[in-house]
């Protein structure tokens, strides 16, 4: 075992324990903390794979915005624990049997000996450009899946919006741009005048 | 027209780099900053700092015990206790001012028949412990007699204004 | 480094880590003694520009002011508060300055001094800055306070705003760099004309863009509404004491150090010479990193705090449009014979 599979096991253990913790966390914060955790230990493993592109996205949008958004909301909520106990064991049977069809697909495909190839990593010449190569292959070869993702994103992202945009009577608020167009002049008039004499 | 012109300005921040030229410009403008040990500003003759009790020029105090400035007290920092002296007069036996209580108002000074209490000059004087700014009777009066030269002339500079 | 082989053949195979180790000491102690000394000419900068002289008792000029903050700090107690989380409330502080510092392994000081040279450098340090947060999310929950939390959601969302605009601006740079390595970004502004050779003369908008929102991204005046001492005590950080409250400030004011370090190399041209007949060094990029700075301060000394409205209007719907404007413009011009970095 070499210095690598240290590392590689290292962080995996801490992706599983992490990934424990999501599910068995009390504390919804702490829940997503835990996600958190496990982000960046799977992003520890891209990182030795070679793929520092996908690991520092991975830490870049997963991390540094999705999961703020996240813990912001989470943090927000009033989440009552015995109301959310209360379906445990009515569901527990079909939360089993789905877990153990994802464990028996995941057997089956990393198990197989085709896929046992691939998990290996590739060398690469130390001026290689795991980033470059990523954009040259997305821009070139897959260049309209691509983009047909990124509309189909947009076309959410404009949806969500306008289902949760409606127009309130009696809201107050501030035009700020109308604000920052103020000049002294709107509000402010200098008048020079005599002093006038005192009042007897 | 207007508008565009307004559109450029903003876009050009001229009115945050205005604000950053004058903040530059006293960048380099006097201090005016006084050290404090060292340097002292000027003190008006009716500074009103810490208080002291007088006595007449033959060594007795001027205190009648009358409470006129206890009763005028705003913050209530003022406690006294009469009794008859040995030779008939009309003194106090307790005379205390909490200086933690104390606004510094000069109510007690302007309402004394004898000028017998007064505020000084002396603003630099501290406590080290709970109770040190609670003055009593004798450090009131060994405040005035410390001071009493001081004391005499900023009153006789103001008696004319009285 | 001739001088250290025998030194490197005494230690065989621990050399490595040991010498890793102390070249990031290296980077680290002066990093710490550079954000001591960053509060002492904060307070001095804006002391002088409030007409004020600022401190001047411990030391000659005030210069052993920030060391006897920094014992005061030691010395006093650390308050947990009840009712907080006691384990996230501890490592926040930690989280806030572990990213900061770790941003630093990829920062080039010189041609040749530069702790890790890799390819993905700008990527890692966006990455890098974008985990601050995390201390201070978890620093406002933990401590159980209002005041601590209405702080960190206005950070978070502060920081979140912003690093969508500060991105797009780094965008236009590695496009002009083609690279995202941040040595070669500075080589890229190599040329016969100095200072014409820097980014910031074809990406002028981006730099004051990107300068505005690393006001923003470090919770600096006039973006501090996380702090609001006027309205919200001290935000994030209002129950912490002690050696809790200074990680908060190193953490802050390293990231300061790390934006002027990244606005200097990506726009400023890093170590290199502003005029052509002077040698490229070190103290070029210091220069750049002190005017930088000052900068902050300025800012800080000028301007009123932001209202937290306003704030959100400038990230969303003024610069990330200008932002996104300019990477357009950039890349047409790129396509033109007229662009000459």
């Amino acid at each position: 075992m070499n210095f690598v599979d240290v590392v590689f096991y290292l962080f995996a253990t801490i992706t599983l324990l992490a990934g424990v913790g999501v599910v068995v966390a009390r504390n919804p914060v702490h829940a997503a903390l835990f996600l958190v955790l496990a982000f960046c230990s799977g992003a520890g493993i891209w990182m030795l794979l070679e793929a520092e592109f996908l690991a520092i996205a991975l830490i870049l949008v997963y991390v540094g915005a999705v999961m703020v958004l996240f813990l912001f909301v989470v943090m927000m909520l009033d989440v009552n624990l015995v109301q959310l106990r209360e379906g445990f064991w009515r569901w527990f049977p079909f939360g089993a049997l789905l877990a153990g069809l994802m464990v028996f697909e995941m057997i089956w495909v990393l198990g197989s000996s085709q896929t046992s190839e691939l998990s290996k990593a590739v060398a690469h010449a130390p001026d290689y450009s795991n980033t470059k190569e990523l954009g040259r292959l997305l821009y070139t070869h897959y260049v309209y899946p691509f983009e047909l993702a990124a509309v189909i994103l947009l076309v959410a992202m404009v949806a969500a919006i306008a289902l949760t945009l409606r127009r309130r009577a009696g809201v107050k608020s501030q035009n700020i741009s109308k604000q920052v167009k103020v000049k002294k002049a709107d509000r402010l008039r200098i008048v020079s005048m005599k002093s006038e004499p005192k009042n007897q | 027209m207007e508008k565009i012109k307004d559109f450029f300005k903003t876009f050009l921040l001229v009115e945050l780099l205005k604000g950053m030229a004058l903040t530059g410009r006293y960048m380099f403008a006097r201090k005016i900053t006084v050290q404090f040990p060292e340097e002292k500003t000027p003190q008006s003759y009716r500074f009103r700092g810490l208080h002291a009790q007088r006595r007449y020029e033959n060594g007795e105090e001027r205190c009648i015990g009358c409470k006129l400035c206890e009763a005028v007290c705003p913050a209530l920092a003022i406690k006294i206790e009469v009794a008859e002296r040995a030779d008939g007069t009309r003194r106090t036996t307790q005379y205390d001012i909490d200086l933690t209580k104390c606004i510094f108002c000069g109510f007690c000074e302007e309402s004394c028949p004898v000028d017998a209490i007064v505020e000084t000059r002396i603003l630099e004087y501290h406590g080290e412990k709970r109770g040190d700014l609670y003055y009593t009777k004798p450090m009131l009066l060994a405040v005035g007699d410390k001071y009493e030269a001081q004391i005499s002339k900023d009153r006789l500079a103001d008696s004319k204004y009285r | 480094m001739e001088w250290l082989l025998p030194i490197q053949n005494l230690l065989g195979s621990a050399w490595l880590p040991i010498w890793t180790v102390v070249k990031i000491m290296l980077i680290v102690g002066p990093l710490m003694i550079g954000v001591a000394y960053l509060t002492l000419a904060e307070r001095k900068v804006i002391g002088w520009m409030q007409s004020r002289i600022g401190p001047n008792r411990v030391g000659y000029f005030g210069l052993l002011q920030p060391l006897a903050d920094g014992l005061k700090l030691l010395m006093k107690e650390i308050i947990i508060p009840s009712g907080s989380n006691k384990l996230l409330f501890v490592i926040a502080p930690i989280m806030v300055l572990m990213p900061a510092l770790a941003a630093w392994a990829v920062i080039p000081f010189s041609a040749e001094l530069v702790l890790t040279n890799v390819n993905a450098g700008l990527l890692y340090i966006l990455a890098m800055t974008s985990l601050g947060v995390y201390g201070v999310i978890i620093a406002g929950w933990a401590s159980n306070s209002k005041y601590a939390f209405l702080g960190c959601l206005r950070s978070a969302a502060q920081i979140v705003s912003y690093e969508i605009a500060m991105g797009f601006a780094l965008v236009t740079v590695l496009m002009a760099a083609q690279s995202l390595n941040l040595g070669d970004i500075v080589r890229g502004q190599h040329g016969q004309y100095g200072m014409l050779n820097w980014y910031i003369i074809p990406l002028f908008p981006m730099f004051i863009v990107y300068l505005i929102s690393g006001v923003a991204e470090t919770n600096r005046a006039p973006f501090d509404v996380a702090e609001g001492e006027s309205e919200i005590v001290a935000g994030f950080h209002v129950e912490y004491s002690g050696m809790g409250f200074a990680l908060f400030f190193l953490g802050e004011y390293a990231n300061m150090i790390l934006i002027a370090f990244l606005t200097s190399i990506m726009f400023l041209g890093g170590w290199l010479s502003p005029v052509p007949f002077l040698p490229d060094s070190i103290v070029w990029m210091l220069a750049k990193v002190a005017f930088v700075l000052f900068l902050f301060l300025w800012f800080r000394a000028t301007f009123p705090r932001y209202r937290y409205d306003q704030l959100m209007r400038l990230g969303w719907k003024v610069f990330i449009p200008v932002t996104l404007v300019w990477v357009v413009v950039v890349g047409a011009w790129m396509q033109t014979p007229y662009w000459l970095w």
